[in-house]
């Protein structure tokens, strides 16, 4: 008996070291730097001399993702020790991947988008951003002293990628999501002009209904292309978004005042009259593919659909223009969209010199300027040109590019489900058919969480 | 006198086997949930290497009481209530009479056992995948169907409480096998001759049922409602790959996901909130006991009056 209880005590120590060393923290082989670069960031990428697998992290966008692929095969091909693992996420799941695999340390370069939402002065009581979030916890490297830093404007490594005076992030470009594609060979047949006002819009729709041709199409199934596809119509009615965003925290404005309401009344027949019927079954991708097989006239989205559009029907003829939401002109002459795409670097990964050369390769001019015309990003380099179609198509607007509502916007807590200027909240994506009510319940449902925080 | 486990130090034994098991238990049920009640009394962001601060029951109070956001969590609580009631009421009847059918002695009836079954064991992406397919509502077949009695849908892309319905309808889909499974173990314990008694006696098909079959069912009846309320409570996946983060949708599994994974209700922006998000699971594990132990209850005690 004494034996089997010292064999059992034996199993028992032995499965829990077992268990405590599978459970434990991460092997000697991957022990994480410092996170504190100070000193060595100066010099350039040393030479990776021991076989080495960098782990990248991109969001699906499939131009981007192609030209990643070739990317990484030609620096695999110049770079015969690191192996490149990408992996690629849908880009509502990146901030949660993003999460993990930093916590676990389980990655090297990251695609992070520009950093936004930082807290404001009148802002009470709201959440650092993840990014920041990321920062504080000492996740992400500072690469503020590396050299192919220096590629990119001055202004874009400020407003998107630095944080308490350190670069953290070299964003790759801006994006636009406030245009329209169109068809021009429907507008051509059908003797529509491109709109400049919202009721030459309307107009334009009736014309396409009435030959029984979509106006619009959008991806539905993912929500976020309908209220996006928005943003211009709410930009022709707020031109200064970021006013916009501290009008709403102040109280200056209301979501249901007369101004808003134009935006509602027009928001209501964007979601109701102008997108096909079916769009709430579309994805996103799906989306542009349609519109580039003829099977729409427009297509309100940002302009990184034009290399899927391009890619699926190269012949396909196709012009971008601003939303027009409001009968002002003037109004409509913006374009609004965000810093997109950007590169970070793990701050604990192993594979350190392999991270750093993989971006001082990626952000060398010519590389980069393959990227952009690949991509169709607004480039955040200064050396290099838009020269793809969506560059010629947004070039004329570029003097009047604004930052989006969303990337000044943090709704305080306590706000309800429905304190955001969407378009998926009116029937068919939502349940409100009456514009009035809609914008009330936006209201009320942003000033419970205002109150909430006074 | 009697000694179950042997006398000595040997009637230490049972118990150190145990250990490995508890230790098990200890590492991935218990601890977490020990980990995440700690949790929602603090501001953690999940974020390795973050600071980590007690607020007590901040998270709760807001969860519970600040402002809008708190009457749509109530409202996340009632939908939750909602669909565990629908889904676990269809998945039960629907797997108890598949059971019945699959257990006749007839020819190629193990097909159809495993048709069935088939289902459970998709993951849930693949799941989500099939019924977006199946319900495209430009040109899918269920469109088209729908299409020959003029009959029109949005189906998972629709109001919300059509998006709901449709998660329902797919929820039991995945799940019922489960349910069939689990009867049909039931079914195949019951003696033949009871039922052959039965039949001599000269009770119908019903007869049968109601005062043989039933009663004798008992035990993976009470099995198969305690898995369908808990695991319909607790369901979120299904919403997160059919549905989205999407206004009068939510159930409180998924808010929990959202609020601890950065989709924070009525903002667009992200940020990590897990000590939030785990103040909400405390919640949704209380409304789950009380549900779970109350449904246990009233089983055994019909259990012990049907079975002794």
């Amino acid at each position: 008996m004494r034996k089997t209880i010292l064999t059992s005590i034996v199993l028992a120590t032995v499965l829990s070291l077992v268990l405590v060393a599978c459970g434990g923290g991460t092997p000697a082989t991957t022990t994480a730097p410092s996170g504190d670069t100070s000193g060595a960031a100066t010099s350039a990428p040393v030479a990776v001399d021991s076989p080495v697998t960098l782990r990248v992290l991109v969001h699906q966008n499939p131009p981007m993702v192609d030209f990643m692929t070739s990317f990484n095969e030609s620096f695999m091909a110049k770079y015969p020790n690191i192996t490149v693992d990408m992996s690629v996420v849908n880009a509502n799941d990146l901030a949660t991947v993003t999460q993990t695999r930093l916590t676990a340390n389980d990655i090297d370069v990251i695609d992070m988008f520009g950093f936004s939402n930082a807290s404001q002065s009148y802002m009470k009581n709201v959440d650092a951003p993840n990014w920041q979030q990321l920062i504080d916890a000492g996740l992400l490297l500072d690469i503020t002293d590396e050299p192919f830093v220096q590629n990119y404007a001055p202004e874009a490594i400020a407003d998107a990628g630095t944080y308490n005076g350190k670069v953290y992030e070299v964003n790759l470009g801006r994006v636009s999501y406030s245009g329209i594609f169109y068809n021009k060979s429907i507008f051509t047949d059908n003797n529509v002009a491109v709109p400049t006002t919202w009721s030459e819009l309307v107009a334009a729709c009736e014309t396409f209904a009435a030959a029984d041709i979509p106006c619009m199409t959008a991806g539905g199934a993912d929500g976020w292309p309908i209220f996006v596809g928005a943003y211009g119509l709410i930009g022709s009615i707020y031109p200064d978004q970021a006013a916009l965003a501290e009008g709403l925290w102040t109280g200056a404005i209301k979501w249901n005042d007369a101004t808003s309401m134009v935006m509602w009344d027009h928001m209501k027949v964007y979601a109701q009259d102008m997108i096909e019927d079916g769009a709430t079954g579309v994805g996103a991708d799906a989306a542009a593919g349609r519109f580039a097989a003829g099977l729409a006239a427009m297509l309100p989205a940002g302009t990184w659909n034009a290399s899927i559009i391009e890619t699926a029907k190269p012949e396909f003829e196709w012009g971008y223009f601003p939303f027009p939401g409001s009968d002002n002109t003037a109004d409509n002459q913006y374009l609004f969209g965000k810093y997109d795409q950007g590169w970070v670097i793990a701050a604990n990964t192993p594979n350190k010199d392999a991270s750093l050369l993989y971006l001082t390769e990626f952000s060398d001019p010519d590389n980069y300027q393959a990227f952009a015309n690949a991509v169709g990003f607004i480039p955040t380099q200064p050396t290099a040109t838009l020269n793809t179609q969506i560059g010629q198509e947004v070039a004329p607007f570029l003097a009047n590019f604004r930052v989006g509502l969303e990337q000044y916007w943090i709704a305080p807590k306590g706000a309800g489900q429905y304190a955001n200027p969407w378009a998926t909240y009116f029937v068919p994506f939502g349940t409100f058919e009456d514009a009035k009510t809609l914008a009330d319940q936006v209201q009320a449902d942003l000033q419970a969480g205002l109150d909430a925080n006074k | 006198m009697s000694y179950y486990f042997g006398r000595g130090r040997s009637k230490f034994t049972p118990y150190l086997l145990l250990l490995p098991g508890l230790f098990f238990y200890f590492l991935i049920a218990l601890g977490p949930s020990i980990a995440t009640s700690i949790y929602s009394l603090t501001d953690a962001t999940g974020i390795q290497g973050s600071t980590v601060n007690w607020i007590g029951f901040a998270n709760y109070k807001e969860f519970l009481f600040m402002g809008q956001a708190s009457r749509d969590n109530f409202a996340a609580l009632g939908r939750t209530l909602k669909f565990c009631f629908y889904v676990t009421t269809i998945q039960f009847a629907f797997g108890l009479i598949a059971a019945l059918l699959v257990n006749q002695k007839l020819r190629g009836v193990s097909f159809f056992r495993t048709l069935y079954f088939s289902p459970v064991i998709l993951g849930v992406v693949i799941q989500g995948l099939i019924w977006s397919l199946f319900l495209y509502p430009l040109g899918g077949p269920v469109s088209k169907f729908l299409d020959l009695f003029g009959v029109r849908s949005e189906f998972f892309g629709g109001p919300p409480n059509v998006a709901f319905a449709f998660v329902m309808v797919v929820q039991i889909w995945a799940n019922m096998g489960t349910t069939m499974v689990i009867f049909l173990s039931g079914l195949q314990t019951i003696p033949d001759e009871l039922l052959d008694a039965a039949k001599i006696d000269g009770a119908n098909k019903w007869q049968t049922f109601r005062y043989i079959t039933w009663p004798l069912l008992t035990p993976v009846v009470n099995t198969n409602l305690i898995l369908n309320v808990v695991g319909s409570l607790q369901a979120w996946q299904l919403f997160l790959v059919l549905v989205g983060y999407r206004a009068g949708t939510q159930v409180l599994g998924y808010l929990i996901f959202a609020q601890g994974f950065g989709q924070t209700s009525g903002s667009m922006v992200n940020s990590f909130r897990q000590g939030y998000a785990a103040a909400a699971s405390m919640v949704l594990f209380v409304l789950v006991l009380v549900i779970g132990l109350s449904i246990q209850t009233i089983l055994r005690r019909r259990e012990i009056k049907l079975l002794g």
